[in-house]
């Protein structure tokens, strides 16, 4: 059901089962999953159901190095759906090895394995609306399918491996009227936790502090709290905890906030097939299922080891959009387009090097020259993308002079030093702003470099194509747009050693009896993968788990009436 | 041997009970409004609305099987004309899920029918409220099947148009299929004397997918993937604009594409999951795998491919 923060008078306290923190991908699923447990669950979201600037403003911040980093109040969204309302929907799973312990990299290793994660990745993919949890070209389709490039055999990368889309679905959206059906699920908005109360031992949460946007100060008391607010989110509220422990709350060992990770991403290359661009398949296949898929190149676990790096992977893309030399109509329309093109896209689009008038006329020249396609191409964007509610993922062009970029998605290894960490700055509630110092190291270009020169050895030894690309330009494409953004890891790791983790293998906060964290926070390595998917199966396993050990203990007396169930007895 | 009466013999469900009662030994005889062969089984003609051709019609008739369908008036009419002339005869009555309203969460037998519904679901509320005597009633979920108008031929044809798949939260709802070989088997078992008079039982198979499943299962075994995701406009669009001017051509008569009523998208939402665990243990059913039904009815309700 739906509760209004506002049917509540100041001083009131509420009291729950479990109290979840934020109703984005990973609270919703977590709720929902609970939904099923007869359990009387809270879900508290700070915002609302549309965007509202004032309730943006929270989540400003700084950022030390602002060229490496996105202001944080940008790419996640306090409101229903939290950042479900603006992603991508790029769901992947992690590989196998990123849960290995791996020597070459410091504080790599998950203290559980990937096939704790297996088992819930297929509902994860369906909650996500990314189709069944099939990433192999094998698996997800009986047809036969154009090779991803004519004649590329790999020995350290694979071409098979798929990368599939939801809708991008609004969590928010999608799931309220499931969660409203919900007797023992009460969903509350516009309502704010500004402090985590611990018992006097700090050895439990006692309750939590929340203020309501009507001016409202609420209490809830609960048998158990997630939180569930996202890696930069769920860092400050735990560190703005500090009534009982001074550190703020799990910061025992100062390790929250530390190994702060997003991904490394940027296009980069000039990838010339053998076959020209007909030999190349990069746009989207759609599955059964109805969801888009599109094949990448994806380093092999082997040569990761033998060469030391981290997780990698690669997409075909069209060239520089700025630079009319490619000669596309769509391109060039795009780029003269540009100004409608949404924000968080254009940067992509513009010119860090401005080509000037003449490049200018060279466009209009291109989409002159290609007006059929171009039509094409608006109509596609207006019927699969605009109007559809499953949309067209990305731009996909068949470059005219057979020239591909590669756009990378790179693994970032955790670094004590990429910090983030309450600054002096408040919001309108008091709380403390959050203060960003992301740093990449060495072994992060290394990555990069050595899995493009491993790719480059690959596709001359097959006699696929050529790449060509200056390893001195890696490391300034690499953060070109700074950290990638909106993916905000590792900042509260799970490990078994409590000096230098925050949660332990059940996602539980060491030394805390009932604050379990939920989310991307939690994830000791970024691998190669976007962190939705995982962070979801995550809060799949957190709920069984809680549903689980709920049921052991008794419950208390006053419970919710729990769903509709008529027993068959009575008659 | 027991001689049974089927009435609405020539209907979907009709069609199948005779040749489950035959099969399980007993002698069925078709009741229809029509004169019509039905391939050499025993038949006659009845009005199923009135007391004396239905007294006539059960005249060396041990049991009923009521599959009568219709129009509500129709419905309701039967009901109380049948009841009325059984005597102590046993009844098989072919209710519906549609008596829970719209109740969500898991149903049982003992859940309090909808009060305020009137057509096809108030009807089979009178109808069952008529019933007295010796009667067993089945309330099925959806009855699919090949040659299943409703749950199959309709959706087959609804998805090969692109008009419905995946819908989003709009398929959301519990699909409580049932096959109808599994119906024809709950009835042939319901005839029989151990299963006590005035009994009731939900037919749906445990673990029905939701609609958005079905959808995409049925899908695949009809060849008709990949499917497309209807955003929650274009449903509107199906059920406020097109469903009326559909509905009515499709009551003109001729071929026309079918409609999406409000009702029909309303029930995709529903999340009412029918318990049919007193079916299960009384009468000993087994039920069909979706994949099995499935198959069974794509064999014969594959839309015909354009030419």
């Amino acid at each position: 059901m739906i509760v209004e923060a506002a049917d509540f008078a100041d001083g009131a306290t509420l009291a729950a089962d479990i109290c979840i923190v934020g109703a984005g991908a990973v609270g919703i699923t977590l709720a929902l999953e609970l939904g099923r447990s007869g359990l009387d669950v809270l879900l508290l979201e700070a915002g609302g159901t549309r965007a509202e600037a004032e309730v943006q403003d929270f989540y400003r911040g700084t950022v030390t190095r602002p060229a490496l980093h996105n202001p944080i109040h940008e790419y996640r969204e306090r409101r229903l759906g939290g950042s479900t309302t603006i992603w991508g929907g790029r769901c992947m799973p992690f590989d196998p090895i990123d849960f290995e312990w791996r020597d070459w990299i410091a504080d790599s290793g998950w203290p559980i394995p990937y096939s704790a994660l297996n088992t819930y990745y297929a509902r994860a993919n369906r909650i996500c609306e990314a189709g069944a949890f099939a990433y192999r070209l094998d698996d997800a389709f009986d047809r036969a399918a154009q090779p991803m490039i004519d004649g590329f055999a790999g020995e350290a990368f694979s071409s098979d491996t798929l990368e599939r889309f939801s809708c991008p679905t609004d969590f928010g959206r999608r799931y309220r009227d499931r969660l409203a059906a919900l007797h023992n699920v009460r969903l509350m908005t516009g309502c704010a936790v500004t402090d985590i109360g611990l018992l006097a031992s700090g050895a439990a949460v006692d309750r939590l502090t929340l203020r309501t946007r009507a001016g409202a100060t609420l209490s809830v008391k609960a048998r158990h709290v997630v939180l569930a607010a996202g890696g930069l989110e769920t860092t400050r509220l735990m560190l703005a905890s500090d009534g009982v422990m001074a550190n703020g709350i799990g910061n025992d060992h100062d390790v929250l906030g530390r190994y702060y990770m997003c991904h490394l991403a940027g296009t980069i290359g000039d990838f010339r097939p053998r076959a020209g661009s007909a030999g190349v398949w990069h746009g989207y296949d759609i599955a059964d299922d109805g969801t888009y898929c599109r094949r990448r190149l994806a380093i092999r676990p082997s040569a990761q080891r033998i060469h030391q790096i981290g997780n990698f992977v690669a997409r075909l893309h069209h060239p520089h959009i700025p630079d009319a030399r490619h000669g596309s109509g769509v391109l060039s329309a795009l780029y003269l387009g540009r100004v409608l093109i949404p924000r968080a896209y254009r940067k992509r689009v513009e010119a860090s090097d401005p080509f000037g008038l003449r490049g200018t006329a060279r466009h209009v020249a291109n989409v002159g020259l290609h007006a059929p396609e171009v039509a094409r191409f608006a109509r596609q964007m207006l019927l699969q993308r605009r109007l559809a509610e499953r949309k067209f993922p990305s731009v996909v062009v068949r470059p005219r002079n057979h020239s591909f970029s590669l756009d990378f998605h790179a693994e970032q290894e955790p670094n004590r030093d990429s910090q983030v960490r309450l600054g002096a700055e408040r919001d309108a509630y008091g709380m403390r702003r959050l203060e960003v110092d992301w740093r990449y190291t060495d072994r992060d270009v290394a990555t990069v470099r050595t899995a493009l020169d491993l790719l480059a050895a690959d596709l001359r030894r097959s006699g696929a194509g050529t790449l060509g690309f200056d390893p001195d330009q890696v490391e300034a494409e690499m953060i070109r747009y700074g950290a990638y953004a909106g993916h905000h890891i590792g900042t509260a790791r799970m490990g078994t050693d409590v000096r230098r983790s925050v949660v332990d293998p059940d996602c539980r906060v060491h030394g805390i009896s009932n604050l379990h964290l939920a989310g991307a926070a939690v994830f000791p390595t970024s691998s190669q993968a976007n962190p939705t998917l995982t962070a979801v199966a995550l809060a799949l396993r957190l709920g069984e788990r809680l549903a689980a050990t709920m049921r052991d203990v008794a419950a208390p007396a006053a419970i919710a009436e729990p769903e509709r169930i008529v027993a068959m007895a009575a008659s | 041997m027991m001689r049974v009466l089927v009435l609405g013999a020539d209907g979907f469900v009709g069609r199948r009970t005779l040749a489950a009662i035959e099969r399980a030994g007993m002698t069925a005889i078709a009741g229809s409004r029509r004169a019509r062969t039905a391939g050499g089984k025993a038949r006659v003609i009845v009005n199923a609305t009135d007391r004396g051709s239905l007294a006539q019609a059960m005249i060396g008739i041990d049991a009923i099987v009521n599959c009568i369908a219709g129009a509500p008036a129709t419905i309701v009419a039967n009901a109380v004309a049948l009841f009325a002339e059984a005597g102590d005869r046993r009844v098989v009555h072919l209710s519906s899920m549609a008596v829970y309203g719209d109740a969500t969460g898991r149903i049982t037998e003992t859940a309090p029918l909808d009060e305020r519904a009137d057509g096809y679901a108030g009807a089979k509320r009178d109808a069952e409220a008529a019933a007295r005597g010796n009667v067993v009633i089945l309330r099925p979920g959806c009855v699919y099947g090949g040659g299943s108008p409703q749950w199959s031929a309709r959706i087959a044809a609804l998805l090969a148009a692109r008009r419905i798949g995946d819908l989003g939260a709009g398929g959301d709802g519990c699909s409580n299929l049932v096959h109808v070989d599994d119906v024809a088997r709950a009835i042939v078992a319901a005839l029989s004397p151990r299963v006590k008079a005035g009994s009731i039982y939900n037919l749906a198979m445990p673990d029905a997918p939701d609609w958005n499943g079905y959808f995409l299962d049925y899908a695949r075994a009809l060849g008709t993937v990949p499917i497309a995701r209807i955003p929650a406009w274009r449903l509107k669009v199906e059920t406020k604009l097109l469903a009326i001017p559909l509905k009515l051509l499709e009551k003109a008569g001729g071929r026309f594409p079918p409609a999406i009523p409000p009702s029909l998208a309303r029930l995709w939402r529903q999340d009412l999951r029918l318990d049919s665990s007193r079916a299960s243990a009384d009468l000993q059913l087994a039920w069909t795998p979706l994949a099995a039904g499935m198959a069974e009815a794509a064999a014969t309700s594959r839309p015909r491919k354009a030419a």
